[in-house]
């Protein structure tokens, strides 16, 4: 009863973030995430479909339509990197080979992982893959919130909301496959109500961020004669704070 | 259960710097772009601290304790001594709060910058964690020592922050000025 209650609140949720999505035009500015809202609504609708129709048929659908859930989060790691590093570009620099070394040695380690585990049933294959996956978008997100962090990355309302949820999702989400995956709990009934209940908070903290439209933080105001003004008087600063320097080194003894 | 560990932090961690990030999107100057008067201010600050590590070697000067020491007497010396040491102790806190200050100015700073490099960035950060670490033994060594004897840690501190001034000062050098804003258009953002 309360399963099928919170399956009905995330899909109302979904629903929602669409709806507003669109109402707010932020689905043209995070396409990819709402691509990723609207892939996990698509497939919910179709479990529940397939629930009602083919029961004995639920647990095969559902384990190979649940690592297509997990490839579309990446959509949304994609989304975290793209966009606020518009404005930086100084620290997008810095984080693509970061991003792509820790990208390769998290898909290694997930790789060796897997290949070690032997033969395993569909399931257990669907669900150590889907684990594997989430390893290493957790690896990818932890390095993104410490570069953001780190540089004092401006981040919008809209996006922080973003980015909180996911972090929920993503940092609940790995703790509970890790502790699941140890022996005697594959069939815990609690974890598997924890993680339904990450996933509803997750996408209320994602309605209330992106319910309405706010402005970036960072925007380029140009082309005033004050704006121009301002230009030269910092030029000439730093021309002048170049001079200071070179002048305390050469005056130190 | 070994194998759990890592992905036992990978998790809390994403949560805690999540935490940290809302934190940091809550306090009012985060939410600012970096303007022109945060630049200004950062290179005032950079040649005072030039200015001051410089003088403050007088302050562990070994001459003036030998001097105190031939002349004075008991009390005196003993005055001296503490002086010294809680004259040291506020530099010391002193210069910490600074250097951070010039590190938080650094990296709000480096968007703004040129050419970043990620080599140089990862340098900046093992030695601005190994200056902490540093900066708190000496602490601890004045509290417990005095200032005489603390002159070798305190020299390395000495130089390293002047090494942070420099490294400071190189990116102040390469700010593309077209990428700030002026304090009044970051309160219109």
């Amino acid at each position: 009863m309360s399963t099928n209650f919170m399956w009905w609140c995330a899909i109302v949720l979904e629903i929602a973030i669409l709806f507003r999505g669109v109402r707010t035009a932020l689905l043209r500015k995070y396409p990819l995430f709402y691509a990723y809202i609207a892939c996990v609504l698509v497939l919910e609708l179709a479990r529940a479909a397939c629930l009602a129709s083919a029961p004995n048929f639920y647990a095969t659908f559902y384990w190979y339509t649940e690592p297509l859930t997990i490839v579309f989060g990446f959509a949304v790691i994609f989304e975290i990197f793209r966009r606020p590093l518009i404005y930086n570009p100084a620290v997008a620099r810095l984080a693509q080979p970061l991003l792509v070394v820790v990208f390769l040695l998290t898909v290694t380690y997930a790789a060796s992982d897997l290949l070690n585990s032997g033969l395993l049933t569909l399931p257990r294959l669907t669900a150590e893959l889907g684990r594997d996956l989430r390893y290493v978008e957790g690896t990818l997100l932890l390095v993104m919130l410490w570069l953001f962090g780190r540089y004092r990355v401006s981040l919008g309302r809209n996006f922080l909301g973003l980015v909180v949820g996911y972090s929920l999702l993503i940092g609940l989400g790995v703790i509970n496959l890790a502790v699941f995956f140890l022996p005697g709990n594959e069939f815990s009934i609690g974890l598997r109500k924890l993680l339904q209940i990450t996933y509803v908070a997750t996408l209320l903290v994602w309605c209330c961020a992106l319910w309405s439209a706010r402005p970036d933080p960072v925007t380029q105001a140009e082309s005033s004669i004050e704006r121009d003004y301002e230009l030269v008087a910092a030029k000439t600063r730093t021309a002048f704070a170049q001079l200071s320097t070179f002048v305390t080194r050469t005056l130190r003894p | 259960m070994t194998g759990l560990i890592p992905i036992l932090v990978l998790g809390t961690l994403i949560l805690v710097f999540a935490g940290r990030l809302v934190l940091q999107s809550s306090r009012s100057s985060c939410k600012q772009p970096v303007t022109i008067e945060d630049f200004s201010r950062s290179r005032a600050a950079l040649d005072s601290v030039f200015i001051e590590t410089m003088a403050i070697r007088r302050i562990f000067a070994a001459e003036d304790m030998d001097y105190v020491s031939r002349t004075g007497t008991p009390d005196v010396q003993s005055l001296f001594l503490r002086e010294r040491k809680g004259l040291a102790i506020r530099w010391l806190r002193n210069t910490q709060k600074q250097v951070g200050h010039l590190i938080d100015l650094h990296l709000r700073l480096a968007s703004c910058t040129y050419e970043p490099s990620a080599r140089f960035e990862f340098r900046l950060t093992i030695n601005y964690f190994y200056f902490v670490f540093v900066t708190n033994a000496v602490l601890a060594l004045l509290w417990l020592r005095g200032p005489f004897e603390a002159v070798r840690t305190v020299t390395y501190m000495l130089d390293a922050t002047e090494h942070f001034c420099s490294v400071f000062s190189i990116r102040l050098e390469k700010i593309d000025p077209a990428k700030l804003t002026s304090e009044r258009e970051a309160g219109m953002v």
